[in-house]
């Protein structure tokens, strides 16, 4: 099996078992967990591609709930890890331009073309 | 307190902003399709499938660079705070013009390929992963893809409720991530093939701008919050406070305060609503509650509690007087916790 056939395969999978996930958790479970929704249900369509991406994440926060493993304080405090993602976010951006720039055959520096399939 | 889910909480300012954003998109694509080409630089000529991608990918990148933007924006200017309120309509067009932009690269590039999914064409077009020329940076754009759809997805009410505010918060670090990647996708991308060189420069001006603003505004918050240490923080002066309106401040620990004056007397509680984090500083205070911007729920600013028959409450925070300074103890009481407004002296405020 070829990488591409194997992200694919796994691609269905979790498309799979995220559908399986849709339907127990809109027909069932969110009116278990959330009284804003009661009664509520055209909004529900709008959850699906969420479920679909993030399934066991919905799975976990499910759990959470049902079985009140969150302390009350702890729900409403933000994150503060804003400032390692700017950080991370940056060196990322700064150095792909760097190594994209210097990659490139014309400015900011003028190289004869090569062939890239010449080079490996 | 309950308020029942709807699709999409429209109103009249909403509307004005979707418009205006749509407006917006038509028209970038507008002058990147006829009226600016040489600035974009095809030398050579293409087809009109491969010039659409263009446009709507470059239309994608500014648009996730002005979202990016829109934050410290709003911290540095509170002018550009209606641009946040609606953001999230932002990231989803924003989405749908991506979109947009790999259905033509599909249509156009590996529709004829060998294999009938298309996806698996795209994965097997280039696999040169150890170069950097010729890297195939259709990886990066997949990356931004996936991550700009869980961030599209996962924007209702209902998410920011069921996941609690910091795994949303964290979740939708994501956003960081996308940007890496889409400049990763553009630099190693169409920027390798760029002879005008206008593209490249009005690129990496928008990149650096999107860095730029976000270091200047975390380092400039992080040196306040450094500025006030100890256990009691100036927050205010008395004459900077509105009567029934607050002044929302940052803590050393990182929490926002909301400080209101109401009837000639000091209160603080956290600037987040219990219910889904909205800005309660932003809310007005009738009848000694204030009510939330986002959903209408309500507090009590003495006690941090929601009226009977709710129940929710919030953290409460002790205040001090120093000459015209109002100083607040950075520690929060428990939620509900009644603390006794601070008493200005007359012509104080």
């Amino acid at each position: 099996m070829t990488l591409p056939e194997f992200l694919l395969l796994l691609l269905r999978i979790w498309g799979s078992i995220g559908t399986v996930v849709v339907l127990i958790f809109l027909a069932w479970g969110i009116d278990r967990i959330d009284e804003d929704a009661q009664g509520a249900y055209v909004f529900r369509l709008l959850l699906v591609p969420g479920i679909l991406l993030i399934w066991p994440l919905v799975l976990w926060r499910w759990w959470q709930i049902e079985t009140e493993r969150v302390a009350w304080f702890d729900r409403y405090r933000p994150s503060r890890r804003h400032g390692p993602a700017i950080l991370a976010m940056s060196a990322a951006i700064v150095a792909l331009v760097v190594i994209g720039l210097n990659a490139r055959q014309y400015w900011p520096k003028d190289i004869v073309p090569v062939q890239l399939s010449e080079r490996q | 307190m309950s308020v029942k889910y709807i699709p999409v909480q429209w109103n009249r300012s909403k509307w004005f902003y979707d418009a205006v954003m749509l407006a917006g998109v038509l028209l970038f694509l507008a002058i990147f399709l006829f009226a600016a080409p040489g600035l974009v630089g095809h030398e050579r000529p293409i087809s009109a499938q491969i010039h659409n991608a263009r446009a709507f990918g470059a239309c994608a990148f500014v648009m996730l660079s002005i979202i990016l933007c829109i934050g410290p924006l709003a911290r540095l200017d509170d002018r550009f705070l209606p641009m946040l309120y609606n953001r999230r309509h932002f990231g989803v067009m924003t989405v749908f013009v991506a979109l947009t932009h790999v259905s033509f690269i599909l249509n156009w590039y590996f529709t004829f390929s060998p294999n009938p999914s298309e996806i698996e064409n795209l994965l097997r077009a280039n696999t040169s992963y150890s170069q950097i020329g010729g890297f195939p940076f259709e990886t990066f754009g997949i990356i931004a893809l996936i991550c700009l759809l869980i961030l599209a997805a996962t924007s209702h009410d209902f998410w920011l409720k069921f996941l609690t505010p910091p795994v949303w918060k964290r979740l939708h670090y994501l956003a960081y991530l996308a940007y890496a990647a889409l400049v990763g996708h553009v630099v190693l991308g169409i920027l390798q093939d760029q002879r005008n060189h206008a593209l490249t420069v009005l690129f990496l001006g928008l990149a650096f701008l999107v860095v730029a603003l976000h270091l200047v505004v975390w380092l400039r918050e992080r040196a306040e919050a450094d500025a006030k240490g100890g256990a009691w923080t100036h927050v205010s002066s008395t004459k900077d406070l509105r009567e029934g309106f607050a002044k929302i401040a940052l803590l050393p620990t990182g929490d926002r305060v909301a400080i209101f004056l109401h009837e000639g007397k000091v209160s603080a509680i956290s600037n987040a609503c219990a219910h889904q984090n909205g800005p309660l500083g932003e809310g007005r205070i009738v009848d000694c509650l204030v009510t939330c911007p986002w959903h209408g729920f309500q507090y009590d600013v003495r006690t941090g509690r929601s009226p009977a028959p709710f129940t929710e409450r919030i953290p409460t925070y002790n205040l001090r007087l120093r000459g015209d300074l109002i100083e607040v103890h950075t520690d929060p009481n428990p939620p509900g916790t009644p603390v006794d407004p601070l008493t200005l002296p007359e012509g104080a405020a």
